[in-house]
């Protein structure tokens, strides 16, 4: 079965292992060209999904294309096109981190001379050159994970399945991931990118699929939930001065306790709302030192689904 | 970074040998690397060289040495390839599947075929690295004479035959259990069967092919009656040859020798062809040539023994101590090696068989506790 969209499609996916119902009802669309987050807390099912996105696991029922290809009926047309690197990291200890690369290489049918131009462009990529002849064992974890990324790239996939991609990254390898995440989405690919990390899906992410309890609950763009009803925190020298040119307008706020600092935090239903705020503000001679939406767009709507966290 | 390195026209494709062979130099790559097998292969050598070195001591004061110690060699490499094998194989896939590396192999164009073949293939030629390091005992006992060197060249194919069946049913365990230290016990415990627990299934059987009552004939030479009560002393010229019709018990080993053939050191034993018509004797004669069987021919000569059957008609040139082999029996015996080596390999087919179920994927059932990443 093969059709044209280059995509992820998967509609009605469940899958249990003995008693326990991994993932129960999950939709999942991915298009080309665009980054989609999968978001949920631990034991949503995330990792089942990708895995069974990945062809490594067969669903109990539902249907599923991945890159046009039915991994129940081809599973050899998906793995061509799927790159795929998974939350545990596996590697070969004694192996070369270039050794690595070249020896996937040659499992996915290149030959030598391609796969070790390959393997040399990815560890370039990857900022892991002047590793590239220490085995894999001295490496330390956020470098074992980008070692993991550029195996999961070796073949040129169309489809790239993530898992926990950033995590153990140091900030810089982080601002790297998204970056080459977003070029690859700009040459076309598919990629999909498990996180708990949800302000750095704000920056990478097109769209995002949230997943509760093996269900997906939510399926939002980015452009989406930029538009939905936001929280912000304002802090101004002195707060007192804030509350009561906030009681004079109507607007309602609640004090935070959590932060260090005394913070006041408000309900705004869209930019414009929160530029004609921050204006009044000013106007009324606030001094005003912060003034941010709370969290992340996506942070936004996972705190509002609140299904998990009873 | 550029993306066209891929021609997108050609599709990406993987032979069955090409990734076999990928799969063998994976393994090989990493095992030449570990420290593991180097001190394993210093203690199999320090091992052997003791044993061998003992055997010398207590063989020089006797003569015809070589065929002695070539075959307690041959057994001791056999005993000790066998404790070494499932060690060697045993975790080729459940290890990888702890590792997290097994889904990184699964994930490619690899088919679970592939991934059995090259990792049995590596387990072997690792195992083969053993019986490499105790040719020199072999070719030394070889040198002291005695020894047909075709019998020596066959008990290394042979030899290294067991090991490779072994390694398969090691290969095939480690793809069926979820952990290694479970899958290598399970491994020994089928060494185990096949070592000892044929001897014992042979045993037990006894009692099964037992036939009580039979009519034989039993001939022996004896003193006639007249000769006996007369106070001169007897010459040997006064022997007769006595019949005797008796009924008696006997048991039809015949019917369940097969069971030793599957037995490790039955197929070695049985394969190396000794020179078995030299031991054959000229009746009621000593032969200038008759050599002692070593401890792999015994077992030989036990099996062939088993194969014939109970003797129904004892003559009185069988009864003699240096009497020939003729016997009068159920069945003649033939080389059991190769039913054996069918047997072996047989069962490491099946337990290859069931292992190649739990690498396909997209997995359907996993195992209790198996995760696939």
């Amino acid at each position: 079965m093969t059709n044209g969209y280059g995509g992820i499609i998967a509609r009605g996916i469940k899958r249990s292992f003995g008693s326990v119902d991994a993932v129960r009802s999950i939709d999942f669309e991915a298009p080309p060209g665009e980054v989609t987050a999968l978001i949920g807390p631990n034991g949503s099912g995330k990792t089942t999904l990708l895995l069974i996105l990945a062809s490594l696991l067969a669903p109990d029922a539902g249907t599923l294309t991945v890159g046009g290809s039915d991994p129940a009926t081809d599973s050899a047309a998906v793995r061509r096109k799927v790159g795929w690197m998974p939350d545990t990291l596996g590697v070969w200890e004694s192996l070369k981190a270039r050794e690595i690369l070249t020896t996937v290489g040659a499992l996915y049918g290149l030959t030598t001379a391609a796969a070790s131009t390959r393997a040399a462009e990815l560890l370039d990529a990857v900022r892991l050159t002047e590793y590239a002849d220490a085995p894999a064992r001295v490496l330390s974890r956020g470098q074992q994970q980008r070692l993991s990324l550029a195996r999961a790239l070796i073949h040129d996939p169309e489809v790239l399945l993530l898992d926990e991609p950033a995590s153990g990254l140091d900030p810089g390898s982080r601002v790297e991931l998204r970056i080459m995440l977003r070029r690859l989405a700009g040459e076309g690919k598919t990629i999909v990118v498990s996180s708990h990390v949800l302000s750095e899906l704000d920056e990478i992410a097109d769209r995002a699929v949230f997943v509760s309890r093996g269900e997906s609950v939510k399926t939002q763009t980015l452009d989406e939930a930029g538009s939905q009803l936001r929280r912000y925190c304002i802090q101004a020298e002195p707060m007192s001065a804030l509350a009561d040119v906030l009681s004079s307008h109507g607007v309602v706020f609640e004090e935070r306790g959590d932060s260090r600092r005394v913070e006041y935090q408000v309900l705004l239903s869209s930019t414009e709302q929160a530029a004609w705020l921050l204006r009044t503000l000013v106007l009324a001679n606030v001094v005003v030192t912060a003034f941010a939406p709370a969290g992340g767009a996506l942070e936004e709507t996972y705190m509002s689904l609140d299904t998990e966290r009873q | 970074m550029s993306t066209q390195l891929i021609e997108s026209s050609r599709p990406l494709s993987l032979g069955y040998a090409t990734g076999v062979r990928s799969i063998f130099g994976l393994e090989m790559k990493q095992r030449l690397r570990g420290r593991a097998w180097y001190i394993m292969m210093a203690v199999w050598f320090l091992v052997i060289g003791l044993v061998f070195l003992l055997a010398t001591l207590t063989t020089s004061a006797t003569g015809g040495a070589g065929p002695f110690l070539f075959d307690l060699v041959v057994g001791f490499v056999l005993f000790f390839g066998l404790l070494v094998a499932p060690g060697l194989s045993a975790n080729a896939i459940n290890g990888d599947r702890a590792g997290g590396t097994l889904a990184i192999l699964q994930i490619t164009l690899l088919t679970p075929g592939q991934i059995l073949w090259g990792k049995w293939l590596a387990s072997w030629v690792a195992s083969l690295g053993f019986l490499a390091l105790s040719s020199p005992f072999i070719f030394w006992a070889l040198a002291l004479g005695g020894v047909n060197p075709l019998e020596a060249v066959v008990s290394l194919v042979v030899l290294a035959l067991e090991l490779g069946l072994v390694c398969a049913l090691g290969v095939g365990t480690s793809a069926l259990a979820t952990r290694p230290l479970f899958s290598i016990v399970t491994t020994y415990m089928m060494v185990a069967l096949l070592g000892l627990g044929t001897l014992i299934a042979f045993g037990l059987s006894m009692t099964l092919v037992m036939e009580e009552d039979v009519p034989v004939v039993q001939s022996y030479y004896n003193y006639p009656p007249e000769v006996q009560l007369s106070q001169e002393i007897p010459s040997e010229e006064d022997l007769v040859c006595v019949t005797d019709e008796i009924t008696t018990t006997v048991w039809h080993t015949e019917r369940t020798a097969w069971l030793l053939a599957a037995n490790p050191f039955v197929i070695v034993a049985d394969a190396v062809p000794y020179d078995r018509a030299a031991d054959d004797l000229p009746v009621g004669s000593f032969n200038e040539t008759y050599r002692a069987p070593g401890v792999m021919e015994s077992i030989s000569d036990q099996v062939r023994l088993a194969q014939a059957g109970p003797d129904y008609n004892v003559t009185c040139a069988e009864a003699q101590f240096f009497g020939p082999r003729s016997r009068d029996i159920e069945s003649e015996p033939f080389p059991i090696w190769p039913l054996g080596l069918a047997l072996q390999g047989g069962l490491a087919a099946v337990v290859l068989w069931a292992g190649r179920r739990k690498l396909v994927t997209p997995a359907r059932r996993l195992s209790q506790g198996t995760r696939i990443a």
